[in-house]
């Protein structure tokens, strides 16, 4: 049970450097998700063109001087469309992972810790709604429904929380028969610090991992959804809906299809290694 | 036995539940039902009454919807309102080519998947596992729309390799019309077997009854079939749920990027086309699937796990 | 038949380095050593079943056949016919998929029999050959553990190792283990190298002992040579830190500081940093082990290290915290007086905790079928029993985590059995009445804390009049005032005991449970927080209920004792009286497993 003296030794700031300093992957990735967020905030202003302006004489064309990554078939600049599509490519999912974030974690603390009927009751729902063909739900119902966006990106969050409410749930009841929860209440602290104050701070690292990979999920969903047409008008500028219109140009203009299909998977595969990396680090320290 | 039973109601409660959410499409369905019924078809009082008899929309609901289930159970669930073909027809038409793409993905997927994972797991820490778990991660990320797109683009279009659209006609052809669609289908469950496996064999490894049973000599064959395969069996069985609902919803994206008239086309088109006795079929019947294969793992457990079966632990 | 020369295991850096160890026929020989000592990787090196990244060094030979760097094919030939390995944990030693029976089976030589799987059972007294078709999880600890036994001779092997084999189990059960691996090694001339960190188990069994420390063997010899007069500091330094089981002893000495890595001790005695005999000839190079005496080594350089339990000269300021010094010039303010703390009791001879007729159950499972003891102001009461005995359930009852299912709880009069029904006043009085040292020294504090936050946190939970400060505290348990910044992961097991001592009296309770304070610490260790713990008790008057399974600690803590058996007090007296003279058939029992 001793601690190794070099461990000890190297306390205070040489340690804590150490794990501050992040490595390239985490950088990369990191690097890329702020380029995208920049483009989200202030894309539309960098545009060379309206991303909605059409030049039906012009049609189609490849990457040139002018269009640095061509126009689609109704002659609108694709960089503009890009740069103007990642606000809802990043805005939706960044609220479908904080909505789910805060919704699991807030439930499934409370399941995991109060335990009884509380607990029964919300996991026989969790049960039914993991066991559902999920996805298979959402685009029926937004697709049959409508709605739009908003009701698109609600079902989500709902359709998202349920597993990781399990997650956090499984992660509680084992933190609260650990001794330092149980002095805690021997304390007489109230629920809610023990709760917040104690027991979130260890499953901490899963709890932002998940909500990074919630975000990845919604990403994935949402571009989905308008790539099948569903959710979002024809014409917006969006990467799903452009891969969409575009993927029969693959012979007059690839990027237009190429670039927003590169775009939503670096989002999500830089999105995926910031979480896998931010897990790490948080359940190291 | 208790677990079957216990496993069998949840199952049944499960489609109950998706039959009434499936069948409450239609009512709240934006229009009148009798209109969304009519679908493109002209409205006259007569197509109104013949719709409305057709459907039984003059009883009470719940009647409405056991009269539906009843049809349902059997097999009917009306006619397309487009094709104006019995819905069952339309979804036995469209079975091949989803079939054909989804057991050509699920092969690629084990016979990816599994070896990378024991390899990653073998190689802890070095630079193989390393680069597949890196690998992993970055499949599991790829949106199966996305990739479609990337891989028609540079082996399609840029190298020639592969045909563009469509499904072939011949086996052969088959074979090399689907490539492409089973890869995109494939990343990323494949990436999920390898971070499955290569857990499962991880802690299999760290096992203390491993290294017992080869510290008392153990022999060789019977170390590897007898307490690896079968006691990483379990774990690995689990995912078998997760790949089949992977399956079923990238099998919708994957066919629609490659033109590949499927099954999940088909749901994409009639959800379009608010064709609705074809989407509530559809639904029930991916539902029923993923139940039923979510119900023979869990026999699965039943038949190796000792603790599983005298229900000292829950599956 | 086994014979290691200059073994060493090696990672990243050294983790064993030198161990000469010899093994002959028919004879056990234990291998003694506190965690991180390295003996448990001597044991892996054994049958060259080294974690992944680890490799040996040096000489194995086994039965001729040499071990370090053989190929895997030819370990496979030695492994269960020459040498077997029997692991620490019964329950994850076995596969949960194959039963009892199969385990046997599977390294049997020859063909396999009905009768035979019986025979290798009753070998190791399971007389129901039921047994065989059963599954570890159907199983108790000790019935796992002598299935594990049977399966580990299956081969027939000339010499097992056996790998802390007792110490997942119940001292009873413990002692029949220890009792019957005797006894098999006996009837079939086997030898048997038994590795411990329990000195007394090592000196019960072996025919000779050797002591390791960071990662070497500092001494070796027979075993009641060794107890009776130890030739290394560190062995008489473990033996002074035992608490003896006969006689309460006035002062248990731990040793100071903590074990060195084997990497940074290469080239000089690795007690060197804790002993209070260096001379500069213990650090010019490293002291061989040499021969002192008939089968005795040591590898110190002085003469003789004087007797077990010789009171040591001062220590060096420099060493790591060991005896509170505030105990004894406690300020007035610390102590906690019940009078003065719960002045809401009734007078008169009331206890300061009182239970009566507690019951509890899970399912079928009774845990407590109606428990009644009590504890006075400012005494300790010692309640041993083993796992499932129904202590710690009793335990939580009376803090509050759990509402039995019947009988009563009182505290300085006050009933406090369901804690749902106290108002919000009553409430936070009891939290100041009642605190908690718990077991496991890796979960006591929340990693996520500082020290110094979580002392905090619970000061403020103290009646305002009374609030001590943080590094008040920390000087109570022996802790230096720095420490408040420091995470839980930065101490070592020790020093969170004592910084969980030191939260629980940080609101002055008038009584204090100790649910196994020390049974995850090493011998030296326990040592310190035991004296720490008697002080407490002694200098600041707040009484204990303290819950063991090892009747040597309580012998040291308690003056009187309560045995629980299966949920039910079976003895209670005075802890003298209960250890000398004890009436009860189980409490006999308890007392010679331990003797």
């Amino acid at each position: 049970m001793s601690v190794m003296p070099g461990a000890v030794r190297l306390g205070g700031r040489a340690r804590r450097l150490r794990r501050t300093r992040p490595g390239p992957v985490t950088l990369l990735s990191g690097g890329i998700l702020a380029l995208m967020a920049a483009a989200a905030l202030f894309g539309t202003w960098v545009a060379p063109y309206d991303p909605a302006a059409q030049d039906l004489a012009l049609g189609a064309t490849t990457p040139g001087w002018a269009h640095w990554a061509g126009t689609d078939e109704l002659g609108r600049d694709v960089l503009s469309r890009c740069l103007a599509g990642a606000r809802s490519a990043l805005l939706w999912p960044l609220v479908v992972a904080l909505g789910t974030c805060a919704m699991s974690t807030s439930l499934g603390l409370l399941a995991g810790y109060r335990r009884g009927w509380i607990d029964a009751v919300m996991m026989r729902v969790v049960d039914l709604l993991i066991a559902m063909p999920g996805l298979l739900m959402l685009i029926v119902l937004v697709g049959v429904l409508g709605g739009g966006i908003g009701w698109a990106v609600l079902a989500m969050a709902v359709l998202f929380t349920p597993g990781d409410i399990r997650v956090v749930r499984s992660l509680t009841m084992a933190q609260r028969e650990l001794a330092y929860a149980e002095a805690a209440r021997t304390l007489g602290l109230g629920r809610a610090r023990i709760m917040f104050r104690h027991l979130l701070p260890n499953i901490a690292p899963t709890v932002v991992a998940g909500a990074l990979l919630s975000f990845v999920a919604a990403l994935v969903a949402l571009s989905g959804l308008s790539f099948l047409g569903i959710g979002l008008p024809a014409g917006t500028p969006d990467w799903g809906l452009m891969i969409e219109e575009n993927r029969g140009l693959l012979d007059l203009n690839p990027w237009a299809a190429v670039v927003p299909a590169a775009l939503v998977t670096i989002a999500a595969t830089a999105a995926t290694l910031l979480g896998d990396q931010l897990f790490e680090r948080l359940s190291d320290a | 036995m208790a677990f079957v039973a216990r496993r069998l109601a949840a199952a049944l409660l499960l489609l109950g539940v998706l039959s009434v959410l499936t069948y409450a499409l239609l009512a709240l369905a934006p229009g009148d039902p009798e209109q969304v019924l009519l679908g493109p078809r002209p409205s006259t009082a007569e197509s109104r009454a013949a719709v409305r008899a057709q459907y039984h929309l003059d009883d009470p609901l719940p009647v409405r919807y056991a009269a539906w289930l009843g049809d349902a159970v059997r097999g009917d669930f009306g006619a397309s309102l487009y094709s104006r073909e019995p819905v069952t027809r339309v979804i036995a038409d469209r079975l091949p080519v989803t079939a054909g793409l989804a057991g050509y993905a699920i092969v690629l997927t084990l016979a990816v998947g599994l070896p990378a994972g024991l390899a990653a797991a073998m190689r802890r820490g070095g630079p193989l596992d390393r680069g597949i778990t890196l690998s992993a991660l970055v499949a599991l990320a790829i949106p199966p729309f996305a990739m479609s797109i990337l891989l028609l683009y540079g082996f399609a279009v840029t190298l020639g390799w592969f045909p563009v659209f469509g499904a072939g006609e011949t086996f052969a052809e088959r074979v090399t019309h689907l490539t492409l669609p089973a890869i995109a289908l494939a990343t990323g469950q494949a990436a999920v077997v390898v971070r499955q496996m290569r857990a499962a064999a991880l802690d299999l490894a760290g096992q203390d009854y491993m290294t017992f049973a080869r510290a008392r000599g153990v022999g060789r064959a019977h170390y590897w079939i007898g307490y690896a395969l079968r006691n990483t069996a379990l774990p690995v069985l689990t995912v078998g749920g997760l790949l089949l609902a992977a399956n079923l919803t990238g099998a919708l994206f994957v066919e629609r990027a490659f033109g590949l008239h499927g099954v999940g086309e088909l749901l994409v088109s009639a959800v379009g086309q608010k064709d609705l006795p074809v989407v509530q079929a559809l639904v029930l019947m991916g539902g029923a699937v993923v139940v039923a294969v979510n119900l023979l793992i869990d026999l699965a457990y039943l038949a190796v796990d000792p603790r599983v079966r005298h229900g000292a632990v829950a599956a | 038949m086994l014979e290691t020369r200059g073994l060493r295991v090696v990672g990243d850096r050294v983790l064993v380095d030198g161990v000469d160890l010899a093994v002959a026929a028919g004879e056990t020989v234990g291998l003694v050593g506190e965690s991180g000592s390295g003996k448990s990787l001597t044991a892996r090196a054994l049958v060259g079943l080294l974690p992944r990244g680890l490799r040996a060094e040096g000489s194995v030979e086994v039965g001729g056949a040499q071990i370090v760097g053989a190929a895997e094919r030819l370990l496979r030939g030695v492994r269960g016919r020459r040498i077997s390995l029997l692991m620490q944990d019964p329950f994850t030693m076995l596969n949960p998929l194959r039963t009892a029976g199969a385990h046997i089976a599977e390294t049997l030589p020859g063909r396999t029999s009905r009768q035979e799987i019986a025979r290798r059972l009753a070998e190791v007294g399971i007389d129901d050959p039921a047994v065989a078709g059963r599954h570890p999880f159907q199983l108790s600890g000790g019935m796992r553990q002598r299935v594990a036994l049977a399966a580990a001779l299956a081969g027939d092997p000339d010499l097992l190792v056996a790998d802390e084999p007792t110490t997942a189990l119940d001292a009873t059960t413990q002692h029949e283990i220890l009792a019957l691996l005797r006894r098999v090694q006996e009837a079939r001339g086997m030898g048997v190298l038994l590795i411990t960190h329990d000195l007394r188990v090592a000196f019960a069994v072996c025919d000779r002992v050797a002591v390791m420390y960071a990662g070497r063997v500092v001494e070796q010899g027979p075993g009641a040579e060794l107890a009776a007069a130890p030739a290394h500091p560190y062995t008489s330094g473990l033996l002074g830190a035992l608490p003896s089981v006969e006689r309460a002893m006035e002062r248990l000495v731990g040793i100071p500081g903590a074990v060195p890595r084997a990497d940074e001790v290469a080239g000089v005695c690795a007690f060197a940093t804790r002993c209070d005999r260096v001379t500069a000839a213990c650090t010019a190079a490293r002291p061989p082990l040499r021969p002192i005496g008939r089968d005795r080594l040591t590898a110190c350089v002085h003469d003789t290290a004087g007797p077990a339990g010789t009171a040591r000269p001062p220590l060096p300021e420099t060493a790591l915290p060991t005896a509170p010094p505030v105990l004894r010039t406690a300020p007035p303010v610390l102590r906690t007086a019940p009078p003065a703390v719960c002045p809401a009791g009734p007078a008169g001879d009331e206890p300061l905790l009182r239970v009566e007729g507690l019951r509890k159950r899970y399912g079928a499972h009774t845990a407590l079928g109606g428990v009644s003891l009590h504890v006075n102001p400012g005494e300790t009461v010692g309640l041993v029993g083993e796992s499932g005995s129904g202590k710690t359930t009793l335990a939580r009852s009376v803090l509050g985590l759990l509402t039995p299912d019947g009988g009563r709880i009182r505290l300085t009069g006050l009933d406090v059995t369901d804690r749902a029904a106290l108002g919000p006043r009553e409430r936070a009085r009891v939290h100041r009445l009642v605190q908690c040292v718990f077991q496991d020294p890796s979960t006591s504090l929340n990693p996520a804390m500082t020290v110094g936050a979580a002392l905090a946190e619970a000061t403020a939970r103290a009646a305002p009049g009374d609030r001590i400060g943080v590094a008040e505290l920390l000087e109570l348990v022996g802790l230096p005032a720095a420490y408040a910044a420091r995470r839980p992961k930065a101490l070592s097991g020790g020093e969170r005991q004592r910084v969980a001592i030191a939260r629980a009296l940080a609101v002055r309770p008038a009584l204090l449970i100790c649910d196994e304070p020390v049974a995850s610490l090493d011998v030296s260790v326990q040592a310190h927080v035991l004296e720490l713990l008697r002080g407490i008790g002694r200098d600041l008057g707040t009484g204990m209920l303290f819950i063991t399974h090892d009747l040597a600690v309580v012998r040291q803590v308690a003056a009187r004792t309560v045995v629980l058996l299966k949920g039910a007090v079976v003895e209670e007296g005075t802890t003298s009286a209960v250890l000398d003279a004890p009436a009860h058939d189980y409490t006999r029992r308890l007392v010679a497993a331990v003797r």
